[in-house]
């Protein structure tokens, strides 16, 4: 049986996943910089910054439950990627002692459709394929690329310029890293605004500072 | 229940060489013997070469001439996805103005899947998107081209000795005057064709680019065995302690598709043109007729001849298995469909208990003993609404259900074995065929051009074996 106390109410047997008054209003804890295109119907919950020039796709979701998101610039994060800073599995959420930690996403970075990400520490120039798996505990550095349907789940830096592919998730190192989709979001930048509605930037707020 | 679907769950015997087990989608029906024939009881042969990337025809003579390769597709030596051509834009000077700096295009291989690029060999980009790139060349191909003609001529002198002897001694048995040398060495180069099989004590005239003409002369080729060295040259010394950077090295599948080189180093990884395919046609050996045959066009999935049994034979289909129990009775639901227009009558027979084909079964079976009737495969009955369902006199102990031309029908099952991991039964199944290629006979009375003789129907007995799975716990 699960008991949870919230606002001064005990309920029994129910789960209360993130706070009534957030969810109300999506938008107010979402901190979208000038230069960005992000679509209505994509859903962002949470604590999340987003940088200039990083297109979301609508259905695309980038949820903030156990700590502030932070995406840098010129990202691409197409529909049904699943971008999720969550509690890991064996800690309750009200549990004391935990520490929320912070996902930090670099630039230039491609999500593509369908793939599901809760690595903490993302660089820049990656390519995460269609419905690829990123664990928690994984660190992308540079360049890499995770192909699709391949699931990355060890405690690991991966090593720039890696390619995992394959039914197997073998791995290769290329010789530089993928190239850089500009063009892609350069069309997007103008092509969406007329078909979508965008969600409100904030004006004056660059990205935070990246150590 | 997909899995009593499975194409091994319901084999058929074919009696050829080897008695072979297969299911029946995968086995051929020659008319001619009326015989059911697996793929290794006929023989196969090439019908022509195409490229599996961009569909090109090739004839056999090109293809042996190109080492059964594409000339225009390149296989990716890390992943053998095919590669594709990617172009990027590069600033290069004019040439009739040094100052000024125009785009040109220059090309690059690309891997789609693992993402190899034909720079992470060091390969320059080429200004021509195709016919730019060039296998590196084997050192060893002046050798090997000597050895090869060396052993061709060999091959052809002894085949002339052995015409020689054969034309002396015509009453002497023929083994004799070949060696077991002789035989090894020319078998090394024979094509496998059918003539080489069909009469194996003659000499073999069949063997099409590698006899010299008539005219030429016999050239006396030499060649030195391959020199022995006393030295080798010594391991590196931090051989043992120098840490491995596995992505540098290859795979053995990498290395060993690239026969002459086998780089053990990733950067030395060239692409390779790409395998041909090839689509063949199958023979029955008895009788000579062609069993498959398929369109010369690449493109085109389609059969000229296409004699395959799930169009001639009934075909037997698991449908329901209750629990079955050891030493007890249970009924399992078969369906049986009729492939031709015509009405088709089907018996079925236990296997009698020295029946040398009846090895696998592990359970005794009871079949209806009375005969079945399938109504024709009629490929506008759904559209035909005013058709009269015909009438059959059905016994509902032995046919559960009878859809257009295909009937459930039940076997009673007896397993005889405890602890039986798969129960296997067998019967017999007999049903009439008409013959619809048979050869027209002459009459006998020897009338100039006869009718064409009715087509008269035979009866086929094939036997089936079914694995029903395992007992019930």
């Amino acid at each position: 049986m699960i008991m949870r106390k919230h606002a001064g109410r005990i309920f029994i047997g129910c789960h209360i996943s993130g706070r009534l008054d957030e969810e109300n209003a999506q938008n107010s804890s979402a901190k979208i910089a000038a230069g960005a295109v992000v679509c209505v119907e994509s859903e962002i919950r949470g604590d999340v910054t987003i940088g200039a020039r990083t297109v979301v796709h609508p259905k695309a979701r980038i949820i903030a439950e156990a700590g502030p998101i932070i995406i840098g610039e010129g990202n691409l994060i197409e529909e049904q990627a699943l971008i999720i800073n969550s509690y890991p599995e064996n800690i309750m959420p009200d549990a004391e002692g935990v520490e929320p930690k912070t996902m930090v996403i670099g630039t230039n970075n491609v999500f593509e459709v369908g793939c599901v990400s809760q690595a903490l520490k993302i660089g820049d120039n990656n390519v995460i394929e269609s419905k690829s798996d990123l664990g928690r505990n994984v660190i992308l550095t540079s360049g890499c690329i995770v192909g699709a349907c391949c699931q990355v789940n060890a405690c690991e830096v991966v090593p720039e310029n890696t390619v995992v592919y394959g039914s197997n998730c073998i791995r290769r190192v290329q010789s530089e890293k993928p190239q850089s989709q500009t063009l892609q979001l350069d069309f997007l930048m103008k092509i969406l605004p007329n078909y979508h509605h965008l969600k409100k930037t904030v004006k004056g707020s660059g990205t935070p500072v990246r150590n | 229940m997909a899995s009593l679907l499975q194409p091994d769950r319901v084999v058929y015997l074919v009696r050829g060489e080897k008695k072979i087990r297969a299911p029946l989608s995968q086995l051929y029906f020659c008319r001619y013997c009326s015989e059911l024939r697996s793929l290794e009881c006929v023989s196969h042969e090439v019908d022509s070469h195409y490229c599996p990337s961009c569909l090109e025809n090739m004839p056999s003579a090109e293809a042996k001439l190109k080492k059964n390769r594409c000339a225009n597709c390149f296989d990716c030596p890390c992943c053998m996805h095919t590669l594709s051509t990617r172009a990027t834009n590069i600033p290069a000077p004019l040439p009739d103005d040094p100052t000024k700096t125009a785009m040109k295009k220059a090309y690059y291989l690309a891997c789609g899947f693992c993402r190899w690029t034909s720079r992470d060999v060091g390969m320059a980009d080429k200004s021509v998107a195709s016919g730019g790139w060039q296998e590196p060349e084997n050192p060893h191909t002046q050798r090997i081209n000597k050895l090869i003609e060396y052993y061709q001529q060999l091959a052809h002198r002894e085949k002339q000795d052995r015409d020689r002897k054969k034309m002396a001694r015509r009453r002497q048995c023929m083994p004799l005057a070949f060696s077991q040398h002789t035989i090894h060495v020319v078998e090394k180069y024979g094509l496998g064709t059918r003539l080489q099989r069909q009469r194996p004590g003659a000499p073999i005239s069949s063997l099409s680019g590698l006899s010299l003409k008539e005219g030429e002369e016999q050239k006396d080729i030499t060649i030195e065995p391959a020199p022995a060295l006393d030295e080798v040259e010594p391991l590196p010394e931090d051989c043992y302690s120098r840490p491995i950077s596995l992505p540098e090295v290859t795979t053995l599948r990498q290395r060993l598709l690239q026969p002459d080189f086998q780089p053990a180093g990733a950067s030395q990884l060239h692409p390779r043109h790409k395998h041909l395919l090839m689509k063949r046609s199958l023979r029955c050996r008895k009788c000579e007729h062609n069993l498959s045959k398929p369109e010369f066009n690449p493109t085109s999935i389609k059969f000229k001849i296409q004699l395959v049994a799930v169009s001639y034979i009934p075909e037997v289909r698991i449908m329901s298995i209750p629990n079955l129990r050891n030493m007890k009775e249970s009924q399992v639901l078969l369906t049986l469909t009729n492939p031709v227009e015509n009405i088709t009558h089907v018996t079925l027979a236990p296997c009698e208990d020295d029946d040398p084909d009846d090895i696998n079964s592990t359970a005794k079976v009871v079949v209806p003993g009375k005969q079945l009737v399938l109504a024709g495969k009629d490929a506008a009955a759904e559209y035909d609404e005013l058709a009269e369902p015909q009438d059959f006199q059905d016994d509902p102990d032995v046919v559960a259900f009878r859809k257009s031309n295909k009937i459930g029908f039940f076997i009673k099952v007896i397993p005889q074995k405890e602890e039986d991991a798969d129960v296997t039964v067998s019967f017999k199944i007999r049903h009439d065929f008409r013959n619809l290629a048979a050869p027209v006979r002459p009459s006998e009375e020897g009338g100039a051009a006869a009718a064409p003789a009715p087509a008269e129907s035979i009866w086929l007995t094939h036997h089936v074996e079914l694995r029903l799975g395992p007992l019930a716990p």
